[in-house]
């Protein structure tokens, strides 16, 4: 979609997309981080959710500037479509406090769990920068959602139906333990 | 353009859901933070995807979205058997053995 | 754009695991139409049903084709895999006898619970046959995810819901974990599967590959439950209905054994000055710790689960030697570690079901009163220390061979330890051996213990598969050793 936009300009795709999708890229980003951080420091647990949607629509975004429409769209509809409505019923349904509550945090833990995040960013991004510092992203006119339904029923069609397998499950054993008997 | 961005942002989206985990004492705000961290993979795997012009990583994140649906019907499941017993849980609760 | 090409599927080699989606959907069905009739034969169906998948492994394992390759190397069939498929179908097979009376007699939902057990049995058999990140990620989340339902399968009690949540807290994380690390293998090798990955990453390092790495060793050791990642391990164990702790300590403790052999033995053997470190330290403070503080326990459950800690240290060893047969070694621990292990607790269920308790010293002067019990928990115990010709003596013998042969510095550290704690588990092995036949019995035990048909069908199968493949190991050894696998051959380093 985004991709056949472009197409039509003169320019290779990827030197007129970069400006417009850099900015998108960047507003979404600090929107994502700011939003992320609310959601394990937040002390309701239905704003924690909601700020949660924001960190999903602007994945989803992401996906739509890294030129994966199916996934952006299917990431509309399952996660912010569906998980985040099974989230909530999950916080009304378990009577979790609706308010602000002060024993969602655990405390003694609050700088370990800092302490770790730090580092584990720190070395995370080194290694990232240090490996894939020299390649760039190839964008096309070409539309991925062809290709990856293509792979998902050839290459990776056992996964496909083990998947349903797995979904059948999870329903049946679900409905058991959440029913009142 | 580089991938740099997208994956230090998943990166960071990872970290953030890690300390989150070790932070969070309500089962559903710790559900919340694995999602992050799902969430954070993604970015990469789909990033990685466009870096390489190869459709496998998001294949990837097809599954996994799916995946991750499954597992929030099971938690939210689990959650719900534990709460018909007692009311106001907190990963903290959960300490009927000890070892 | 090229049309769609449908792929070529070798319908042979995916019967067993047709026979087990057909098995989940028999037993849904015969649940909707029976109503409550069907709680009387769905135990049966369910035992039936698995050792009908048997019979396609049995002909693939005598076909002409021993090893099949479909979706360009994504899924292969070979004599490993039909071995390791056949070990997880006859565990659950056990598990269903142990479960027979244990589900029938409480409260539980009995075609749910044999529905979960069989899919979970069939995302072991899909990771036996899975060769790239995706099958492998899929197959562990269908394993699992019936698994932490089922260990919160008694509703009413709170320790169930406490080791179903703890477990699937702890496995969910480590799933995150394991992704992000398949993340970065794939971003640097640009594939999916198995084989092109350890070719990209043998060839050239770099820190997002030694990350990637570390990432993935980490999420499967929670999912093998090795020190320092197995704290969710005893808990769940004590918790969980007692047939599905059996499960979760054989079948699926073995099917994340599996997960690793795929991906060490394809890809990162080829990345080894990175995964010996790693492999080698979760491996030795797996045994030590595990043997250390199952020194402490007075319950056999948690005993059984901490020595499970120590023995999956004692199987993460011979990864360091994964060029030099330690793969097999692995493989063939697994089998006689799961005839041992049912067997130990298909005895343990058996007493418990009398005393009401698993505690050490409620198993006291059980040889006074139920002679054939305490002589079945001594065989298993013996075979736990590697009393020659029981079982894991064999499956030690060929740990340490891989280790020794290996020469390296990491393995030969392994080995003294593996020696030592080999000395350190007989300790409270022989203890519990000894408190059933020399301690006095409890006031008014002189009767001997009723075991149901089922479950002595149960120890019946483990007593003979751990004395027999302890005695004569020669099959299982030409089972377990692949024909000449691409990555065994040591190249592309």
């Amino acid at each position: 979609m985004i991709a056949s936009l472009f197409a039509a300009q003169a320019c290779a795709p990827s030197e007129c997309f970069a400006v417009p999708a850099n900015i998108a890229f960047g507003i979404c980003a600090l929107l994502m981080i700011g939003a992320a951080i609310k959601v394990v420091t937040e002390t309701n647990i239905v704003h924690a959710a909601l700020y949660l949607v924001v960190v999903l629509a602007g994945v989803g975004v992401n996906y739509l500037i890294l030129q994966a429409e199916f996934l952006a769209v299917t990431q509309f509809l399952v996660y912010i479509g569906a998980i985040i409505v099974l989230f909530l019923f999950g916080i009304m349904l378990t009577r979790a406090p609706m308010g602000r509550s002060d024993d969602l945090d655990n405390a003694k833990l609050r700088p370990a769990g800092i302490g770790a995040a730090v580092m584990l960013l720190v070395v995370l991004g080194g290694a990232l920068l240090s490996s894939f510092g020299e390649t760039h992203l190839v964008f096309s006119t070409a539309n991925s959602t062809t290709a990856l339904s293509d792979a998902v029923f050839n290459q990776y069609l056992i996964p496909f139906e083990v998947v349903s397998v797995m979904l059948l499950a999870a329903l049946i054993g679900a409905i058991v333990l959440a029913r009142r008997d | 353009m580089s991938p740099n961005a997208y994956v230090l942002l998943g990166a960071v989206l990872f970290g953030i859901g890690a300390a989150g985990l070790l932070i969070r004492r309500s089962p559903l705000v710790m559900f919340m933070c694995i999602e992050l961290m799902l969430n954070a993979v993604n970015v990469t795997f789909v990033a990685f995807s466009k870096m390489l012009n190869d459709v496998g990583g998001q294949v990837v994140v097809f599954f996994v979205l799916v995946v991750a649906a499954a597992e929030v019907v099971v938690g939210l499941g689990i959650i719900v058997a534990v709460m018909r017993r007692r009311s106001g849980i907190s990963a903290d609760d959960l300490s009927l053995m000890k070892g | 754009m090229p049309d769609f090409v449908a792929p070529t599927l070798d319908l042979h080699a995916l019967a067993p695991e047709f026979v087990l989606a057909g098995v989940v959907c028999v037993l849904l069905l015969l649940d909707v139409v029976l109503l409550d009739r069907a709680k009387a034969i769905v135990g049966s169906i369910a035992g039936l049903g698995l050792l009908g998948s048997l019979v396609p492994i049995l002909t693939l394992a005598t076909s002409d084709h021993p090893t099949r390759t479909m979706f360009g190397g994504s899924y292969v069939v070979d004599s490993t895999s039909l071995l390791l498929k056949a070990l997880f179908i006859v565990s659950a097979y056990v598990v269903v006898l142990l479960s027979t009376n244990y589900i029938g007699e409480g409260d539980y939902w009995e075609s749910e619970y044999y529905t979960l057990l069989v899919s979970s049995v069939l995302g072991m058999t899909v990771m036996a046959s899975a060769r790239d990140l995706i099958s492998i990620f899929v197959a562990l989340e269908l394993l699992s995810i019936p698994a932490y339902m089922l260990a919160a399968w008694s509703k009413r009690d709170g320790r169930s819901n406490e080791a179903g949540m703890k477990y699937y807290l702890m496995g969910v994380f480590a799933s995150a974990i394991l992704l992000y690390g398949m993340s970065l293998l794939y971003g640097w090798s640009g594939s999916t599967q198995l084989s092109e990955i350890g070719r990209a990453i043998g060839e050239k390092n770099s820190p997002a590959v030694t990350l990637g790495v570390v990432f993935v060793l980490v999420g499967f050791a929670f999912k093998v439950s090795a020190v320092p990642f197995h704290m969710w391990a005893p808990d769940t164990y004590e918790g969980a209905p007692t047939p599905v702790t059996a499960f979760l300590a054989v079948a699926s403790k073995a099917a994340g054994f599996v997960a690793l052999i795929q991906v060490i033995g394809q890809a990162l053997v080829l990345r080894m000055n990175v995964m010996i470190p790693v492999v080698a330290v979760l491996a030795a403070l797996s045994m030590t710790i595990g043997n250390l503080i199952a020194l402490r326990q007075t319950n056999v459950i948690r005993m059984l689960a901490y020595s499970g800690i120590a023995q999956a240290g004692f199987m993460l060893a011979p990864f360091v030697a994964s060029q030099y047969g330690g793969i097999d070694a692995i493989v063939i621990y697994l089998v006689l570690y799961a005839a041992t292990n049912l067997g130990a607790f298909a005895v343990v269920m058996a007493i418990a079901r009398r005393t009401r308790s698993a505690e050490i010293s409620s198993f006291g002067g059980l040889f006074s009163y139920s002679p054939g019990l305490a002589v079945a928990l001594s065989v298993f115990l013996a075979s736990f220390v590697g009393i020659p010709p029981l079982g894991i003596w064999y499956g030690k013998l060929s740990v340490m061979r891989a280790l020794i042969e290996s020469q390296g510095r990491w393995a030969t550290v392994l080995a003294i330890f593996v020696a030592l704690n080999t000395a350190i588990a007989a300790y409270y092995y022989l203890n519990v051996a000894k408190t059933m036949w020399f301690d006095d019995a409890p006031e008014g035990e002189s009767t001997p213990i009723k075991v149901p048909t089922s479950l002595r069908f149960a120890v019946g199968i483990a007593l003979v598969a751990t004395i027999a493949l302890g005695v004569y190991p020669g099959p299982l050894t030409d089972a377990a050793t692949p024909e000449a696998t691409p990555a065994a051959a040591p190249s592309g380093r």
